[in-house]
């Protein structure tokens, strides 16, 4: 199948516009080259047979195929009132200004394909090209929406409007991450990630088309239960219990976390995953202030447990009710400070996109915990033995926390400290790649979604951190530094399916276990590598 | 006198809707944030890095401080020499180079013919011979229009050339930006052209002199005496109306792209400039449609976000 897809391709009728052969793929090193000629498993036809799968091998949104031509009609004209409205103050004052400028202004020089690990990785697939998606709003919005568009489409770049194009449209909208590489080398300064998060905005706030897991059992059950994970204020009591007796049992040492305490200095607000999958994290935070003497608290309050706001990567009028309960219950509980976990996008949901959204009380000053930790590592509150640390450590940079909140730095400087075989990936800092789980896809699952993941959006993550590596021994565990869950997630799984512990002896984790694995004075270590402790008690 | 009403006209559009460019950006809404780092008016090595102040504990209790040096430092190698294409795509820089240069020379020049204009004007007899102000600029004027011509003809030349047969970009070139380089190659290749029977740009000074004059002839000057001359006067005046109406525009949009958006990191603090703009914003009305979003039109955004949808599907 020829790669060459032009935008006005999108609306041309295809069972599959894009499939990935045998060895498309940018090639994987030894001892992963069996992965070399593995493609996207097939989606089973009767799972997909009443839904729009033709875009390429995966789906991420599922979206019903419609049952007459009205649906098809009525879908094309809802599409068509929502792009007039994200050029309209009063519906999309939060991101028009970005919006017309990006929209305007690009020159089509391709420069931003070479940044985007997903163009590349994918075998250089035109659909993935950030400015493929930008291109075919770009033509929809001046034929269909400028006067005299049908007109000088003929001169400006010309599409088809069908209920495929717009369904295609909304499904290629979840093959970008996010990450904005592209957007930091465009000479021109145009944004092709944020023209895609329009897209998503458009089909969810005009259509109600988002993928189940971000909205449906995301955001929508984040506002309802409290967490977008589904737990209720009492299950997570329950788990902060566990993960109290947990620390004691693991590290010997006891550890009490503070409840909703009125006054205390810190809100510390964790992605609530963590409490599922990664419980040490929540625990090590705890070892680290209580040792540190800091005044904190966590929040039991519905939502003030759950430090995420999926509204960021497709709703603006969700993230905003998510972003306002969580600075409404700092409020309440009258902190000086929210800090922020280890989670990527919900750093940068609460202390930069809700910056202007959040006034008066409501805005309650917001700081990254790679800060706090910095300020309790290295102005010496603690004790740390660096050679506890004693095994080859790699940062991944998340992209929220790096490429869009400037915080490159502190973290580096605390594994300086305490991990004296910390090494860079490269590239690194502001030029990282995005672990191919960003804007939802560590948590999108459906179909085969998480095998186009882990094989094509994550895959340039794993070459660099296999590159990281590079001369150490298969036998000696390697670590992998984490400091967003999402980022996390997606590691996680690019571990499991490559088998990387057993091929290349690949581990991964947060910061924070890191320090409390190299505090002085633990009776046993916080990290394992498989059964083996990293050191010995 | 035909070729000064275009030209006149070409620049009264040009100026009109320039000022409509910049007047929309101007009142356009106060947006959220979406800076990307490195963030360039940054002090220090985080300038380098891509650090900004969200490193510093309690950073809210600091004054947020500027470099407006480092800034320029960026940004000046960035406009001139398209710094940043010479990084990331240098293949296309090897020809985008020397157009966008020409294009600068080009507008160089024509600030000096307007100056050279301006010293005859000032001058006892226009048709006497030049002193040294004149001279100076005679020459930088034979330097810039040369030199610009020439990189603006080559560089439109391989744009031209790269478009065509590199599918990259050929897949997604739509006839307006082939007929936008066909233009600018009209000017560049027609000014060329009149310059090899006009080498000292005598002509060109003419019609400067002539375009803030009203007309007044100088040295026995009138427009159109050559083909070329003809047509580089008129492709260069409808450019000049033509570029803000496009997406050529980048040329001085730039600016909000990177102002605005990319570099706007501009913190929200109570009582402040920006709290009030957002505060205007929140009494905004918003109409989308999807069941969870739950407006009629009536709710502001403000109440929109201190609301829990009832439609959970």
């Amino acid at each position: 199948m020829s790669n060459i897809m032009t935008p006005s391709g999108l609306a041309k009728p295809s069972e599959c516009l894009c499939h990935i052969e045998p060895g498309d793929l940018s090639p994987l090193p030894a001892p992963y080259e069996d992965f070399n000629q593995v493609t996207i498993p097939p989606l089973n036809p009767d799972k997909v047979k009443h839904l729009e799968t033709s875009l390429d091998d995966t789906i991420a949104i599922g979206i019903p195929k419609p049952a007459n031509k009205e649906e098809e009609e009525a879908l094309v004209l809802r599409f068509l009132t929502g792009l007039k409205k994200l050029f309209e103050k009063e519906n999309n004052w939060t991101f028009l200004q970005p919006l017309m400028l990006s929209l305007e202004h690009c020159a089509k020089c391709q420069t931003c394909s070479n940044a985007c690990p997903v163009f590349e990785m994918s075998g250089r697939k035109d659909i993935h090209r950030p400015m493929f998606r930008a291109e075919v709003l770009r033509r929809i919005y001046n034929k269909y929406l400028k006067r005299g568009g049908k007109i000088t489409a003929k001169f400006t770049g010309d599409i088809d409007l069908n209920w495929t194009t717009i369904a295609r449209l909304a499904e290629l909208s979840y093959r970008c991450t996010l990450c904005r590489r592209c957007a930091t080398v465009c000479p021109i300064g145009v944004d092709n990630g944020l023209i895609n998060h329009e897209i998503r905005k458009l089909f969810s706030q005009e259509t109600g088309i988002a993928p189940k897991e971000i909205h449906d059992k995301g955001t929508v059950q984040h506002l309802r239960v409290g967490s977008s994970t589904g737990m209720n204020p009492l299950a997570a009591k329950d788990s902060i219990e566990f993960i109290q007796e947990e620390m004691k049992e693991i590290t010997g040492y006891k550890v009490e976390i503070p409840w909703d305490m009125e006054g205390a200095e810190i809100l510390l607000l964790h992605n609530a995953g963590e409490m599922l999958a990664w419980p040490e994290n929540i625990g090590a935070f705890a070892i680290i202030f209580q040792a540190a003497g800091l005044s904190w608290t966590l929040s039991s309050e519905a939502a003030g447990y759950d430090a995420v706001n999926y509204g960021l990567w497709y709703d603006d009028v969700q993230f905003s009710r998510v972003a306002v309960k969580h600075a409404d219950i700092a409020r309440r509980l009258k902190v000086k400070k929210i800090v922020m976990g280890e989670c990527g996008h919900a750093h940068k949901a609460l202390t930069v996109i809700a910056d202007r959204l959040l006034t008066g009380e409501l805005n309650v000053p917001r700081e990254s915990a790679l800060v706090t930790l910095e300020e309790i590592v290295l102005r010496g509150k603690l004790q740390f033995d660096p050679r506890k640390n004693d095994f080859p450590v790699t940062l991944h940079d998340p992209c929220n926390v790096v490429r869009a909140m400037g915080i490159v730095e502190p973290q580096r400087r605390i594994l300086r400290k305490i991990a004296p075989r910390f090494r860079e990936m490269t590239p690194h800092g502001v030029e990282n790649y995005c672990c191919g789980g960003g804007s939802g896809f560590a948590i999108m699952s459906g179909y085969n979604f998480s095998q186009w993941r882990n094989l094509v959006s994550s895959r340039k993550k794993f070459l660099q951190i296999l590159s990281a590596f590079e001369g150490e021994p298969r036998e000696v565990p390697k670590y992998v530094c984490a400091p967003c869950s999402n980022c996390k997630g997606a590691i996680r799984d690019i571990i499991n399916y490559y088998h990387a512990e057993e091929r290349s002896g690949l581990y991964y984790g947060g910061l924070v276990e890191l320090i409390v694995n190299a505090m002085a004075g633990m009776k046993k270590p916080i990290i394992r590598f498989g059964d083996e402790p990293s050191w010995a008690s | 006198m035909g070729f000064y009403i275009l030209s006149y006209l070409c620049i009264f559009v040009f100026i009109l809707a320039t000022a409509s460019l910049l007047y929309r950006q101007l009142t356009l809404p106060v947006h959220v944030r979406w800076e990307l780092y490195p963030i360039q008016h940054e002090r220090g090595a985080r300038a380098a890095y891509g650090g900004s102040y969200l490193e510093e504990l309690n950073w809210w209790e600091k004054k947020q401080e500027k470099s407006l040096f480092n800034e320029f430092r960026y940004m000046l190698p960035e406009i001139l020499f398209l710094r940043g294409l010479w990084k990331e795509n240098r293949m296309l820089w090897w020809v985008s180079f020397p157009f966008h240069f020409g294009l600068y020379l080009m507008i160089a020049t024509f600030g000096l013919l307007l100056l050279h204009a301006l010293v005859i004007l000032r001058s006892d007899d226009p048709a006497a011979s030049s002193g040294i102000v004149q001279s100076l600029l005679d020459g930088l004027i034979v330097i810039t229009g040369w030199t610009g011509l020439i990189l603006g003809s080559i560089g439109g030349l391989g744009l031209l050339y790269r478009r065509m047969t590199d599918p990259e970009l050929h897949n997604y070139s739509s006839v307006s930006d082939y007929f936008n380089l066909l233009f600018f190659l009209l000017f560049f290749l027609s000014g060329l052209v009149s310059l090899v029977g006009d080498p000292l740009l005598e002509g060109a000074k003419g019609y400067a002199f002539g375009l803030m004059t009203g007309g007044l002839p100088l040295n026995g000057y009138a427009p159109g005496q050559s083909l070329s001359g003809g047509a580089a006067i008129v492709s260069v005046s409808l450019l000049a109306a033509y570029i803000p109406l496009t997406h050529m525009s980048h040329m001085f949009m730039k600016y909000f792209l990177y102002h605005n958006v990319k570099w706007d990191d501009a913190p929200n603090r109570r009582g402040g400039r920006i709290e009030a703009a957002v505060m205007e914003n929140l009494k905004l009305k918003p109409t989308w449609q999807a069941k969870h979003i739950e407006t009629d039109g009536r709710k502001s955004w403000s109440e929109l976000a201190s609301s829990s949808p009832k439609e959970m599907k």
